[in-house]
């Protein structure tokens, strides 16, 4: 009888709590809670980490997970373009993913053509020789 | 027979009557009821809103414990589902493969962004 009574004193209030908060308990975590490896990968978005929505910081911290694995390049060209995505807005972002996810699926010697055409366009751009991978750490 | 039956003057003049006979310790002892009374009239009613919410519902699935169990497990089972769906749509929405594949790739983020 008393569990009953604690059952219909508290539980709906509870549930409610559960339900309405799930996200919060889920996600929300201060730079200060992150891992120095989390720290290390995202350290471009230090300042502003704690106004970023709780989703998209859930995104960021799935993303840092990845970073152990990057080579130096990569991790350079992260962090160089961290901070421009992350002021994207949700929209863009996923179109992005789309745009990307789309020109994956094209053949090889396509991409690899598109991607000499960009470099090419960078390197005017920057007066730096098209062949230098260093160019397109750019974001 | 109407003469018989008491209106609701009658019945408090009665009560009067009866309360003016009654002993001093009796009276404290009511009144003391009374008091409690109130006092667990005034609780219920400051509940909080979620409180007096359970409370209804509670009340809607009747007075058998029988019912009120299986209230209990279908609202256990709500929160399950719920965190289940939740935890799912987390997972669908994870995108890490992509955006690190976007944000270390070769081709730079403006390529991809309209």
């Amino acid at each position: 009888m008393q569990i009953m009574h604690l059952i219909r004193h508290h539980l709906f209030a509870l549930s409610v709590a559960v339900l309405l908060f799930l996200p919060t308990i889920a996600g929300a975590q201060s730079w200060e809670n992150l891992t120095p490896v989390q720290r290390e990968a995202l350290a471009p978005l230090s300042k502003e980490w704690n106004t970023l929505q709780i989703q998209q910081q859930q995104r960021l911290i799935n993303l840092a997970k990845r970073y152990p694995q990057l080579d130096a390049v990569q991790k350079q060209r992260l962090h160089n373009r961290l901070e421009k995505w992350s002021k994207l807005t949700p929209e863009q972002r996923n179109r992005a993913r789309e745009k990307f996810q789309a020109f994956s699926k094209a053949p090889l010697e396509k991409r690899e053509q598109v991607k000499q055409m960009v470099r090419q366009q960078e390197a005017e751009k920057l007066s730096i020789p098209a062949a230098n991978p260093a160019l397109t750490n750019t974001p | 027979m109407k003469k018989n039956e008491l209106n609701h003057e009658n019945i408090k003049q009665l009560l009067n009557h009866s309360v003016a006979q009654l002993e001093r310790p009796t009276l404290t002892r009511l009144r003391h009821a009374r008091e409690q009374a109130m006092a667990r009239y005034a609780t219920r009613r400051a509940e909080p809103v979620f409180a007096r919410a359970g409370h209804a519902i509670w009340h809607a699935f009747g007075a058998q414990h029988k019912s009120r169990l299986w209230a209990t497990t279908l609202l256990v089972a709500i929160i399950l589902f719920s965190a289940t769906a939740y935890w799912n749509h987390i997972a669908k929405s994870d995108t890490a493969d992509v955006d690190i594949a976007i944000l270390t790739g070769d081709l730079p983020i403006h390529f991809y962004v309209d």
